[in-house]
């Protein structure tokens, strides 16, 4: 049933904590060297499903697959970063890196070569021989990540990798989940910033409520986006908006998003406002956002919080 | 799997032998004990600054040799003075005048009930009263003895009792020592307990500080409770060769310098006869390691199950009982190594570090209940392992409460 173009296979899988379900009969896909994304707001199951990926926990029903079956290669040809950030925190940055890469079985002379290239890449270099423990916390989370990938994994597994970041080190990580994606490793993470997901993602499942929502190439979901979105800027009269072009019109900050019917014509639109007597300071056609074809695919409650800025999670 | 059983080694015991705590008990234990025995003895020595000048007025004509052969293994340095009329009245004036610490006077009641007088300007420490009277009595007694022919040296050692066994199959060990059986059994229940609970706080800190998924990610979880024990155990082995290197370097040269330099401290070398053999040494490892085993693994999973101190705290009591238990009746089988219950409870897997080593180091037991203790604690390791292992694969990914004994046994049982 496997034919090797999937490095992640999930299949019916559920998952119960006492009474609440965690996850509903989960099917998943990832294609072998793809930017997978998978979102959804806080307690909809995202980690939990990524636990079971990597056989922390076992599913209550369901079968999990990794490149096609065998569960030795997540020993060696994974790389996972948990949610919860863990650290010895008494060994020495680079004694720790070597460590992680020598129980996925990297020789310690070549582990101790990649850790110093990767504490270089990453600005860390005159850390390399100081105690974690005397590390800011996101250069832990920075020597962790060099953890993760200093093995060369097949497949990366990442839960929340930006929290905790500043946007230049986001970028920095970015960057690199990019090259790792370059030379063919799948990558799977999941965030709750949508920003994030559409810059790097090629395929994104929306999870909310234990259950998935939608799980799409991303492109060819943008691409199915027919209906545009107009922003505007106006002064005067408003009757305009109620036009039949117009679906729902949303308010942010200055700006009035209209999100327009299949079909609509932005140029209809454009003649209504200034027809209407409404003065006209700047009139955009801007793509959808993966936040509002969430919205429109499965509604306000089932994205909730995913997609607004992180408020201090840690 | 050796592998990464060997890097989780690696990793432990290098972390903790690095570590300042280690340094400081290594270091800070031998000169601890030390300290222990040395400075009491040398305080008590040492209080006094008189001259060790002692002259000695051999009223009896027959003490001075044996007295002052006695006198100068303690320390002084003794001169004979003739007794005359005026002789006491010179010698107060040259203790007077610091010449001398003092004089002796050794008549007839010496050599009957072993009286003497000692004239001095300052009262002696403890140690040299004490030593000083011992000399004079045994000069006198040696004497005595001597002149109905016997053979007071043997005899004043405390003579020989030699025992032949009945019956045969005696082990053959050294001579029963009390003082080693204690002091071993002490010391065994403290390093089992302190390896043992290093092991449980590994585990609980990995597991509280989440590394633990990441590793467990990689490896198998019973490879990571192996690669555990066996660091701290490295670790264990290391400290104690360094403290036994210290102690030997300590009788073997140490004593000897001391005592050297401080006569006083004589009896100190008496410590050296107490020192168990090399056979004795290797029971005391083989128990240390076969007890660390057990109880690693047990406090491995103690720790695995909780998720804070508080509770490691309680739920190591049950575990810990194993080991108090045999430490409270110690007593009694070190007196009695013999007595069914003594032989009984020694060859209970957990109890049998601390009871058999009492029974080992007390008294003579024979080598098949020996071999038989190792042989049931080899099996108990296992059991253990086999048991412990499964309670950590699962407690070790398991946040929240501790589990109920219904659910560790479904622990147990799971796959």
């Amino acid at each position: 049933m496997d034919d090797g173009r999937y490095a992640i296979r999930l299949h019916g899988v559920t998952k119960r904590f006492g009474r609440r379900t965690a996850v509903d009969d989960l099917d998943l896909d990832v294609p072998r060297g793809s930017i997978y994304g998978l979102l959804g707001p806080n307690g909809s199951g995202k980690t939990t499903t990524i636990r079971m990926i990597m056989g922390i926990l076992l599913p209550d029903e369901g079968t999990v697959s990794l490149f096609g079956g065998e569960p030795e290669v997540r020993r060696t040809r994974v790389g996972y970063l948990p949610e919860e950030r863990g650290v010895y925190r008494k060994m020495r940055c680079l004694e720790f890196i070597v460590f992680l890469a020598e129980i996925r079985g990297v020789a310690r002379a070549e582990g101790r070569r990649r850790g110093g290239a990767w504490l270089e890449r990453l600005g860390l270099s005159e850390w390399a021989d100081r105690r974690v423990e005397d590390l800011s916390k996101g250069m832990q989370q920075k020597i962790q990540f060099i953890g993760t990938v200093v093995h060369e994994p097949d497949l990366l597994i990442l839960d929340e990798p930006f929290s905790g970041l500043d946007p230049i080190n986001q970028d920095v990580l970015e960057e690199i989940v990019r090259d790792f994606r370059e030379r063919g490793t799948t990558v799977v993470f999941s965030t709750h910033l949508m920003d994030q997901a559409e810059r790097l993602c090629e395929r994104v499942c929306l999870i909310s409520s234990a259950r998935k929502v939608l799980d799409a190439d991303l492109r060819e979901l943008k691409a199915s986006e027919r209906r545009g979105v107009v922003a505007v800027e106006f002064e005067g009269a408003d009757g305009w908006l109620d036009a039949p072009e117009i679906d729902h019109v949303r308010r942010v900050d200055g700006t009035v998003h209209l999100l327009l019917r299949d079909g609509g014509d932005h140029q209809v639109v454009l003649e209504r406002a200034v027809g209407s007597g409404a003065r006209i300071l700047s009139f955009d056609l801007v793509q959808p956002r993966l936040h509002e074809i969430f919205v429109r695919h499965a509604g306000v409650d089932a994205v909730g919080d995913a997609g607004l800025p992180e408020r201090g999670k840690t | 799997m050796w592998r990464n059983v060997w890097a989780v080694v690696r990793r432990e015991y290098l972390q903790r032998v690095r570590s300042r705590w280690f340094v400081a008990a290594t270091i800070g234990g031998p000169l601890f004990m030390a300290a222990l025995f040395v400075v009491p003895a040398y305080f008590a020595a040492r209080d006094e600054s008189a001259s060790r000048e002692l002259a000695v007025i051999d009223g009896t004509n027959v003490l001075y040799e044996r007295v002052a052969l006695r006198l100068e293994e303690a320390g002084w340095s003794v001169s004979e003075q003739r007794w005359h009329a005026d002789v006491v009245t010179e010698l107060r004036g040259a203790a007077a005048a610091g010449e001398i610490g003092g004089f002796v006077l050794l008549d007839e009641l010496t050599l009957e009930t072993g009286e003497a007088i000692l004239y001095t300007t300052e009262r002696p420490s403890t140690v040299r009263h004490f030593s000083m009277r011992s000399a004079i009595a045994r000069a006198a007694l040696e004497f005595q003895l001597e002149q109905r022919g016997v053979d007071a040296e043997a005899m004043l050692e405390g003579g020989e009792l030699e025992i032949e066994l009945l019956g045969g199959g005696g082990s053959d060990m050294e001579e029963p020592r009390f003082v080693v059986a204690y002091l071993g059994a002490f010391f065994l229940y403290m390093v089992i307990l302190l390896y043992a609970v290093s092991v449980m706080r590994a585990t609980l800190e990995e597991k509280t500080n989440r590394v633990v998924e990441v590793i467990i990610s990689s490896m198998k979880p019973w490879h990571l409770m192996l690669g555990k024990i066996l660091g701290v155990g490295a670790v264990s082995m290391t400290q104690m060769a360094i403290w036994l290197l210290a102690g030997v370097l300590l009788f073997a040269t140490g004593l000897p310098m001391l005592v050297s330099a401080q006569p006083e401290l004589a009896n100190l070398a008496d410590l050296a006869d107490v020192l168990p053999g090399a056979g004795l040494l290797a029971l005391f490892v083989g128990f240390f390691v076969f007890g660390f085993f057990m109880y690693s693994g047990l406090y491995a999973a103690v720790g695995a199950m909780c998720s804070s101190d508080e509770e490691a705290q309680q739920a190591q009591l049950p575990v810990m009982v194993f080991l108090i238990v045999p430490i409270v009746m110690i007593t009694g089988v070190i007196e009695d190594p013999g007595a069914p219950l003594s032989v009984g409870l020694s060859l209970f897997p957990l109890f049998t570090p601390i009871l058999m080593w009492g029974r080992v180091a007390g008294g003579h037991v024979p080598a098949w209940e020996i071999a038989l203790s190792f042989a049931l604690m080899l099996l108990t390791v296992f059991a253990i392992a086999w048991i412990a292992g499964r309670i950590y694969r699962v407690g070790i990914l398991m946040a929240g409460k501790r589990p109920t004994l219904p659910e560790l046994w479904r622990w147990i049982r799971a796959a």
